[in-house]
């Protein structure tokens, strides 16, 4: 294994997050909150350190699969925890497993947190908070590959380990210019809906943080009842918004080629959209006897429906409060998930149409035995290698996703608690149902049932595997084995 | 002077149907040079390693199909090169393309039926180039089977002047010589432009001192480089007689190459039906048929006294066992070409002599046209583009433009780059080997010889 270029990447990546500090640094200083001095100090600490890490050469710059999977799940894991040393430090998240959670929770988009009362943190805290959703929301390392001339080949392991959905096409021939495009889109995106909240008189502040939340399908709000004291314009905006950040970001590169045709003969942009109408519709019918306006309701459903397929977890009632119904329609929103290639999280809709198509030719096959037919989508074969990675995924997921909720039922909670809690962290949702609802919050779990979410958010955030391969023992004997070479000086 | 050293870093888009052999080594070249590369084949998992390894976008797809070249982005492409197995896609692709958009198209063609109507082609349907490797390695083992001492043999300047490799042998009168020490007498209008010594390779100056087993590249006018190789005591007559084993396209296109030189073939071929074919297509050479790989057979054919001897299978660990066998029982040149594997360091080892790598040659070749489409409208063009020595020396041809910064100025007052040569001029059809007085004219072809890999354009070798 390639430790230099690994290295390398990782000071690259904690050098850049320190200077993202620099950020809600400025914030601080504009509301003259001391704490904001914590961003200075751990962002220069972070810049030094980072580039002292990248200062030395690699010997070698290929990039294996390997190598961008490891290189991803160990840089998630220190801009984790380089980016909760402000709130552990200044002493605002006093224990250093809930800053932990709170700054995984940011980055991987999830917004699950362990704050009653989210409205004590100081300002610059806030901010920093809710922009890691919008740098986990498109990903750390496609900004650096859209920034920086990494040295080298393909940088496409780096890309594929952290971006979401089964295959990652490029844009573009180049890695960079397509991290480039994708995140044009993604700040163009970002700013029209800053304007339109701040055209519905929404305050400045309020309105970042309110938009870094929904671009990066995280859901950080900044008020202890997330978005149901805004009005119901700004409710329609985030609304519209989320959804439109769990569309695959192909689907607006065809758009801004022009290929509109293209574009809306997506089929999973179809299916997306099919199946949020399709929850609204069922939502509204199941709360047709909560005797309020039909557009409040509407409004309730849509919002609801968009913030969980989306996996932003924005609220604005609690529905924990729902009919079981509807609280049933939200839980398994939250395993479809959004778009692959977009920012949210979940299997992905793109996932369920491939496994829906294979059980259809599943059953095709015992009428047929011998015929022969392949999945298709979009028109194209998907081949065996793509089909049997979906697979592969689906199986572990659920592995990893019992495994889990047994993990965390030694705390002794009940069990709908537990499910939606690992359901809400491993599709980087942010609330579930009960305990952790809209209005509850995680810190009702034990530290170690704490980890074991963190854990999952991350998986869920890296699909799973590159988090996995920490885990497994071959990885590091062979980096092991490759430190004991590199020292007797044979390569 | 405004006019700096300005590498031209705006890439090209280039689509690349066909990821075999040539398709990979041109993936890996251009790559490098900063282009937007597109490929295109038919085979997913060789799309998809191709995609891992290099930042290339990768399309799974028939090259000749539309819609595919629409998602290669065809109506943006500059340069097409349609590399696939087959001639006929391969053309077609270039017809699909050329009908949609204004792009160059560059197509393999290797089938004989084909290629002698290469020029009808190219005019006919809009080729800027078509590119055939097994001829291209044909002529360039009969150049080296002309002069049977030299390791390798390119000819620049429209064959006025030419690169020739050899290596210096054991107690030869160039062995432990300064350069300078060579002079008149030795040298004469010739200009050592590289040397190889221990795997690393240098641009010599007049300190620089000689030794046995060097490689060493020189350029010469074509006249020149024989008498130079005379006065050192090598061998410089033509092989009277060779047995090339194998009788691929390679085999075919050299068989008739070598006869129309002047050499007699014998042609060892395992199939009975392609050795009638060729008897009738090669009516002067002497076709056997038998197993080329057989010792007793190489025996009857004569291949201890044979002049030189081409193994030519379609197998590169044959063709390197047949020229190890070679060695071992006969003085012969051997030639080897190697198709597929790539073990610099191992094949280096075994000392085989000349090698010719087909791919190797006509990736040159395309880099060479791509290279001439970077640069800047109107200002120079590259003729001719030679990678020596693992690609880490580049010997290319330019021919000057009016106005042009180098052009017009002795040079001397030239601040050249380092590790950089001028190796030589041609002026209307005479052969200068420049010294620091002489200056380029427009019109002139200038060859450079350097460490300095991507030159695009002439005035690029200024510092």
């Amino acid at each position: 294994m390639n430790t230099s270029i690994i290295r390398r990447v990782l000071g690259w990546l904690l050098a850049l997050e320190g200077a993202f500090m620099l950020l809600p640094f400025v914030v601080g200083l504009l509301y003259r909150e001391d704490t904001a001095w914590y961003f200075l100090g751990v962002g220069a600490f972070s810049i030094v350190l980072g580039l002292a890490l990248a200062y030395k050469k690699a010997a070698s710059s290929v990039f294996y699969m390997r190598e961008g999977c490891i290189a991803t799940a160990l840089g998630w894991i220190e801009l984790s925890f380089f980016g909760c040393l402000p709130f552990y430090l200044s002493g605002e998240i006093p224990r250093f497993t809930d800053a932990m959670f709170e700054t995984v929770s940011g980055f991987t988009t999830t917004g699950a947190s362990i704050l009653s009362d989210v409205e004590s943190l100081s300002r610059c805290m806030l901010f920093w908070r809710s922009f890691t959703h919008w740098l986990g929301g498109m990903g750390v390392l496609v900004f650096l590959l859209a920034v920086i001339q990494l040295p080298g080949g393909s940088h496409m392991n780096l890309m594929k380990a952290e971006s979401p959905g089964p295959s990652v096409g490029k844009l573009r021939p180049k890695v960079r210019q397509t991290a480039r495009i994708l995140y044009i889109i993604y700040f163009v995106m970002t700013v029209i809906e800053v304007v339109l909240l701040l055209g519905g008189g929404m305050e400045l502040f309020d309105a970042l943080t309110t938009s870094f939340g929904t671009a990066g399908t995280g859901g950080f709000g900044i008020k202890n009842d997330s978005m149901a004291g805004y009005s119901p314009y700004l409710q329609w905006v985030v609304t519209i918004f989320m959804a439109l950040f769990g569309v695959n970001f192909s689907f607006y590169y065809l758009l801004l080629l022009r290929r509109v045709r293209d574009a809306f003969s997506m089929e999973e942009v179809l299916t997306y959209f099919i199946i949020i109408l399709a929850a609204i519709g069922i939502l509204m019918w199941d709360l047709r006897g909560d005797g309020l306006a039909l557009a409040d309701t509407l409004r309730n459903a849509a919002f609801q429906v968009s913030s969980i397929i989306t996996t932003t977890g924005f609220a604005t009632t609690d529905f924990n409060s729902w009919p079981q119904t509807s609280r049933t329609v939200l839980v398994i929103l939250m395993f479809i998930g959004a778009c692959a290639g977009s920012t949210g999280g979940g299997i992905k809709v793109s996932r369920i149409i491939v496994m829906f198509r294979t059980m259809i030719k599943e059953l095709g096959s015992y009428i047929h035995p011998k015929s022969i037919r392949k999945i298709e989508m979009d028109g194209k074969v998907i081949e065996h290698e793509v089909l049997r990675g979906i697979n592969v995924f689906f199986v572990t997921y659920m592995l990893i996703f019992s495994l889990s909720v047994l993990a965390v039922s030694i705390d002794g909670l009940d069990m709908v608690t537990n499910f939606t809690a690992v359901a809400a962290t491993f599709n980087n949702i942010g609330p579930g149902l009960e305990l952790v609802g809209p209005s509850g919050n995680f810190s009702v779990f034990s530290p170690v049932s704490k980890w074991v979410l963190m854990f999952d958010m991350l998986a869920g955030r890296l699909e799973v595997f590159p988090m996995l391969l920490l885990f497994y023992p071959p990885c590091w004997k062979n980096l092991l084995r490759h430190r004991a070479a590199v020292a007797r000086g044979v390569h | 002077m405004e006019h700096k050293f300005t590498h031209p870093k705006k890439g090209l888009n280039i689509v690349i149907v066909g990821c075999g052999k040539v398709g990979l080594s041109l993936v890996d070249k251009l790559s490098k040079e900063n282009h937007d590369i597109t490929i295109i084949d038919r085979d997913a998992g060789k799309v998809q390693d191709i995609t891992n390894l290099f930042d290339v976008n990768g399309i799974v797809g028939n090259g000749a199909n539309f819609s595919t070249l629409q998602e290669a982005g065809i109506y943006d492409t500059d340069i097409l090169i349609a590399v696939t197995n087959s001639d006929e896609l391969n053309l077609l692709c270039c017809i699909v393309a050329k009908r949609v958009t204004d792009c160059a198209v560059i197509a393999r063609v290797r089938t004989p039926e084909y290629s002698q109507d290469a020029a009808y082609l190219k005019s006919k349907l809009g080729l800027a180039m078509i590119i055939n490797p097994d001829l291209e390695s044909a002529l360039e083992i009969s150049r080296i089977l002309c002069l049977p001492s030299a390791v390798g043999v390119t000819p620049f300047a429209r064959g006025l002047a030419e690169m020739i490799r050899f290596r210096i042998p054991e107690g030869n009168r160039l062995d432990d010589r300064r350069l300078r020490e060579l002079g008149q007498e030795l040298a004469g209008a010739v200009l050592i432009c590289a040397v190889e010594r221990g795997g690393e390779v240098y641009i010599p100056d007049g300190s620089f001192r000689l030794q046995a087993g060097d490689v060493v590249s020189f350029i010469a006018p074509t006249r020149g480089s024989k008498q130079f190789l005379r006065r050192i005591g090598l061998e410089t007559h033509q092989v009277r007689d060779a047995l090339i084993i194998g009788g691929s396209k390679t085999g075919y296109y050299l068989a008739k190459q070598l006869l129309r030189v002047g050499v007699n073939v014998e042609l060892i071929e395992s199939d009975r039906q392609h050795c009638e074919e060729l008897s009738t297509q090669l009516p002067k050479a002497v076709i056997l048929n038998g197993d080329g790989t057989d010792a007793d057979l190489l025996r009857e054919a004569g291949i201890e006294h044979v002049g030189a001897v081409v193994p030519l299978t379609g197998i590169d660990e044959e063709n390197i066992m047949l020229t190890l066998h070679t060695q071992a029982v006969s003085r012969a040149k051997v030639v080897t070409k190697i198709n597929r594997i790539m073990f610099p360091e191992a094949i280096d080892r075994l000392n085989l002599g000349s090698v010719v790598y087909p791919k190797a040659l006509v990736t040159d070749a395309i880099v060479a046209y791509v290279r001439s489409r970077t640069a800047s409208k109107g200002s120079s063009n590259i003729e001719t583009l030679l990678h020596l020595f693992d690609n880490r020396v580049e010997a290319i041809e330019f021919i000057a433009s009016e106005g042009s910064p180098v052009v017009g100025r002795p040079l001397r007052e030239l601040p050249t780059r380092d590790h950089l040569l001028v190796a030589c001029i041609s002026h209307k059809g005479s052969i200068l080997i420049p010294g620091g007085d002489d200056a380029i004219q427009p019109g002139d072809s200038v060859i450079i010889v350097t460490t300095h890999t991507g030159l695009s354009d002439l005035s690029d070798i200024l510092a």
